[in-house]
């Protein structure tokens, strides 16, 4: 799954409340062995650096949410109707 | 002004706990505290990456012990820090929990005299000084850093019991007290008040930190839900008589230790009461909150530490510190 290319459709106005549900759903999440440590580590320097909402950032935290809840990424992807990113994420859930 | 700490236990993986040292950069604390048990993660390693993601928050580990841990080698571990990120690192030492130690066959011997030895050792080595020493609880014959540290790291005591607090006042730039209630706190700092006094210094030179457990939300419920587990475990590990000193029927607690030893989680959380919420947490909203820093702080603490659990949801509680807490005690001098 190409995670950029998913974040590139989400419009910029619904960026910061998906930036913190998933960051939200990411910090909660009790599957924290599904986390690679560079993924981790790209998620922190954009957060140090207040840049979650670039594309780079948002692409993270999307790829973090999908690992580590995927069921709850695509409800919340639904809730924000970005059901296109939902679907992409449901079908990369399946194939893993 | 006084100063805002925060505590994590590294049970938590490191990019969770460096996610919200670093929200709590952000949101104005000054201190960051790593605990230091042998069954979480190390602490020096989740110090590290702290390190890395902050800019200016202090920290160090919250606390430390040195029967697990060789003064000699804490030292290492702070100086080497203390390079990464100069003049942002702090050391606390405490005497550790006895159980903890007993666990692992390690024996709290001489607690007091261990603490002032192991604090005398570190200041010596981590200034460079090729050190002999012949203690009680520890010896050199000769141990001297092969690079050249950056002394005069502060250190923090992590005290209990009125001596501790006393050497505490006398030996440490710090104490950490571990207490929630302002009539505990003011009898501690009491204590600390005593060593500062026999070591002829004035109390201001001393930073008194009070690390209670707290629980903030803005949903009364939400925040005492979260507070009980940990309260839960206070009450259990409490003597009689501190638990008397705050009107706790002492049977009750009892109830609660058996529970917890039979990992009844549901009895021991059931049995935890208002009064025992009140004694050993600052919890509630984050006004309630508000109103009791205030009281320790005029029981005489200059640093106020958030400890477990914060709330229910940790980043969620951050937030609320930094926007409501923390704002409204700017102007206290």
């Amino acid at each position: 799954m190409d995670y950029r290319k998913l974040v590139e459709t989400i419009p910029v106005a619904k960026r910061e409340q998906l930036s913190n549900k998933l960051v939200d759903l990411i910090l909660s999440s009790k599957n924290d062995e599904k986390m690679p440590s560079q993924l981790a580590n790209t998620m922190l320097h954009h957060w140090q650096n207040d840049i979650l909402l670039s594309e780079s950032g948002l692409t993270a935290l999307l790829e973090a949410a999908a690992l580590l809840e995927p069921e709850k990424a695509i409800e919340t992807f639904t809730a924000l109707e970005l059901t296109g990113i939902a679907e992409q994420i449901r079908q990369g859930a399946t194939k893993t | 002004m006084v100063k805002f700490g925060i505590e994590f236990a590294p049970h938590e993986p490191y990019w969770k706990i460096v996610y919200y040292a670093v929200q709590a950069e952000k949101g104005g604390f000054s201190n960051l505290w790593i605990t230091d048990h042998f069954n979480d993660r190390n602490v020096y390693v989740t110090l590290t990456a702290a390190a890395i993601y902050t800019n200016k928050i202090t920290f160090g580990p919250g606390v430390t012990n040195p029967y697990l841990v060789n003064p000699v080698f804490t030292a290492q571990a702070i100086a080497t820090l203390n390079e990464l990120a100069p003049g942002r690192v702090v050391l606390g030492m405490g005497a550790g929990d006895k159980t903890t130690l007993e666990s692992v066959g390690v024996e709290m011997q001489k607690p007091l005299i261990a603490i002032q030895e192991a604090v005398d050792i570190f200041r010596k080595i981590t200034s460079g000084e090729n050190v002999v020493y012949k203690g009680e609880v520890f010896k050199t014959a000769g141990a001297k850093f092969l690079f050249k540290p950056k002394g005069g790291i502060p250190v923090y005591i992590g005290a209990q019991g009125p001596k501790m607090l006393e050497l505490a006042g006398k030996i440490g730039d710090g104490v950490l007290i571990n207490a929630s209630h302002p009539k505990d706190v003011e009898y501690a700092v009491n204590c600390v008040k005593e060593g500062v006094r026999q070591a002829n210094k004035k109390i201001a030179e001393v930073d008194v930190a009070g690390y209670p457990a707290f629980s903030v939300h803005e949903d009364l419920k939400k925040a005492t839900k979260a507070a009980v587990p940990v309260v839960s475990f206070i009450v259990a590990s409490s003597p009689s008589v501190l638990l008397e000193r705050h009107g706790i029927d002492v049977k009750k607690a009892e109830e609660i230790r058996e529970a917890l030893k039979a990992n009844d989680w549901g009895k021991a959380f059931g049995a935890v009461t208002p009064e025992m919420i009140e004694a050993f947490s600052v919890c509630g909203t984050p006004d309630t909150c508000i109103e009791r820093i205030a009281q320790l702080l005029k029981s005489g603490i200059s640093q106020f530490v958030v400890g477990s659990p914060i709330g229910s949801n940790v980043r969620e509680a951050i937030k609320l510190i930094s926007e409501k807490i923390i704002p409204s005690f700017k102007a206290t001098p």
